[in-house]
């Protein structure tokens, strides 16, 4: 990376993936950065982000949605404010800039041989597929126990990556779930809310076990409650938080939560370190 | 280390030189507004040196500019000399220190900081304003200036602390060391306490401070203009701008911890979404945050905020009020 921490290297954005139909609008974006010393040297852990800036409007952060196994870096954006309307408004060919990694990351030696449970929610799974990519890539799935994954999304247009479905359902000792908050024609999954699921759809009772969890602050509120009470230990409950930001590296002072700074002693926490913590987020 | 003296006339000689030869900063009376700032001293300028007061603004802006394009090229190529910051001021480098040079650095404050020479400028009394005492600072002299300039009725004294800096000081007299020590002794000795006391742990205990109830109370009067945080020494927080449309030139500027825009999310959602909360925030910083973080508290009593507060908001009073309620806690 260049000294200059606070100034983006610029990437290109190879292709545009319209995740979701148009009343949640998520577009993924696969980039490549120009300098090639900059491509090369490049390395991430799943869990870490990135601050992209989208020129002439502004920057924001941003988890990694591709894991680092993968050959190209991917960002799933949600059209919500300034950056992400911006971003959507760019195409194949046009140039953002990207500075990074921050951030601490999943705890993946922690998981290395544990099952893993993945409970995630809308725009929430795009931080879970940097680890699940990661942990189902072939050159490390033996590294890991059984992986388990329910997926929550509004309604079936709402389906984030539908091209890795295939490869999901298909790895070895891995279980995917889905499911929709209503009822509909040709729905073949499950139906209600995640935390309604956990009992009736997997097996959380799996002995040394790691939960991931991410999604609306309301999801994670309910799966917390849900998997204390059958007995989960907090410590092995762990998700990823976000918070506006300016630096990323904890410098600007804006992303606080008690004495700790989610750029740079998170976004990914443990129940345990979140009971510790102001309840500020 | 070595001792120099000079009379009103050498010593503004000495300015002289020290204006040519780098890019000098010293508080001046700005007759305009009535406030004392520090400015680059150039010739026009020099008379208006004001060393006998507390700056208004404190000299964090010779180091960390209000506003900035990122670009090392555009830091200044001279030496700075920051001549006239008191303790309370040099104590506010320090913190900011432990942010920005710690890893990863900032570039563009190490630069600066690289290049900078603080002549401390001992204090003589405390303003009724002031608590540096409280906070463990000694107005007469901090030892991490790398020279200390002291005045006693036309007379100055100089010690130099670092070695490296005694050419800068050539041109002045010798001065002498029992006299100077005599002088600092009777400053320590003759100075007032700030008359306020605080008995709450360094850092103030995160968990317990942060669920009192009395912030509400505490901030009820605050009209969230930030104030406080551009007029204190150690408030660092900033946030980026751009000024062209391409966004190539990438700016900081500070940004306020007081403002409900700081910590808003795209979605609406705001963590800090009420002034009690930001006003805890800022006092929480200095007294429990950052002490944990870095082993030191981020408020150096200067009480500049007190001072310019609209509505006379006070950080002793809110500590107070903090002291208490935990000791009502503690004794239950």
């Amino acid at each position: 990376m260049k000294k200059d921490k606070m100034k983006p290297n610029k990437a290109e954005i190879i292709e545009v993936i319209q995740e979701t139909g148009s009343n949640l609008n998520v577009k993924t974006y696969r980039v490549k950065f120009i300098d090639e010393d900059v491509r090369n040297s490049f390395s991430f852990r799943p869990g870490q982000f990135m601050m992209v800036t989208v020129f002439g409007k502004g920057e924001a952060p941003f988890g990694f949605a591709s894991s680092p196994t993968q050959e190209y870096v991917e960002l799933s954006i949600k059209e919500t404010g300034r950056v992400t309307s911006a971003m959507h408004n760019l195409a194949e060919g046009d140039i953002i800039g990207i500075r990074g990694p921050y951030g601490n990351g999943f705890p993946v030696e922690r998981a290395e041989g544990k099952n893993l449970v993945f409970i995630g929610g809308g725009i929430g799974i795009a931080p879970l597929r940097s680890l699940i990519n990661y942990v189902l890539d072939e050159s490390k799935r033996d590294q890991f126990g059984n992986v388990q994954m329910l997926h929550a999304f509004r309604s079936p247009e709402d389906a984030l990556f539908k091209y890795d479905h295939a490869m999901w359902e298909n790895s070895p000792d891995t279980v995917v779930k889905y499911t929709i908050d209503n009822p509909c024609d040709d729905w073949e999954h499950c139906v209600g809310f995640p935390h309604t699921l956990l009992a009736s759809e997997l097996d959380c009772e799996l002995p040394d076990a790691l939960f991931f969890t991410c999604g609306p602050p309301i999801m994670i509120k309910f799966i917390t409650e849900e998997l204390k009470k059958m007995g989960i230990e907090k410590k092995n409950i762990i998700t990823t938080l976000e918070m506006r930001m300016s630096c990323g590296f904890g410098k600007c002072g804006r992303c606080n939560i008690g004495h700790y700074y989610v750029c740079k002693d998170g976004p990914v926490f443990t129940f345990e370190q979140l009971n510790e913590m102001p309840s500020e987020y | 280390m070595s001792i120099k003296t000079a009379n009103n006339k050498e010593f503004e000689e000495f300015l002289k030189k020290l204006s040519r030869e780098y890019l000098l900063y010293a508080p001046v009376l700005n007759e305009k507004d009535d406030k004392v700032v520090f400015e680059p001293i150039n010739e026009d300028n020099i008379s208006k040196i004001t060393l006998g007061c507390q700056a208004d603004v404190p000299l964090k802006e010779c180091i960390l500019p209000y506003n900035e394009k990122l670009s090392i090229e555009e830091n200044p190529d001279k030496k700075i000399v920051i001549l006239g910051a008191r303790a309370c001021d040099i104590e506010a480098v320090r913190v900011i220190d432990d942010v920005f040079l710690d890893e990863p650095v900032d570039p563009y404050y190490q630069d600066r900081r690289d290049k900078t020479i603080i002549i401390g400028y001992s204090c003589a009394k405390m303003e009724p304003t002031c608590f540096c005492d409280t906070v463990g600072i000694d107005p007469v002299e901090h030892d991490s200036a790398q020279a200390y300039l002291y005045k006693e009725g036309e007379k100055y004294f100089l010690k130099v602390m670092d070695e490296e800096l005694e050419s800068l000081f050539t041109s002045l007299p010798g001065g002498n060391e029992e006299e100077l020590a005599e002088l600092i002794d009777n400053r320590r000795n003759g100075m007032a306490d700030s008359n306020f006391e605080i008995d709450l742990p360094v850092p103030v205990p995160e968990a317990a401070a942060f669920a009192a109830s009395c912030w509400e109370k505490i901030a009820e009067k605050c009209l969230g203009c930030g104030v406080c945080t551009y007029y204190c020494p150690t408030c660092y927080c900033f946030g980026f701008f751009w000024q062209d449309k391409d966004g190539e030139d990438k700016w900081r500027a500070w940004d306020s911890c007081m403002f409900s825009l700081y910590t808003k999310h795209a979605s609406g959602h705001n963590p800090r979404n009420s002034k009690d909360k930001r006003y805890r925030q800022r006092v929480m910083h200095k007294f429990s945050y950052h002490p944990e973080n870095y082993g030191k508290l981020a408020c150096v009593g200067c009480g500049r905020c007190i001072k310019r507060c609209p509505v006379h908001l006070d950080i002793r009073s809110a500590l107070k009020l903090v002291e208490n309620e935990l000791k009502e806690e503690g004794g239950k």
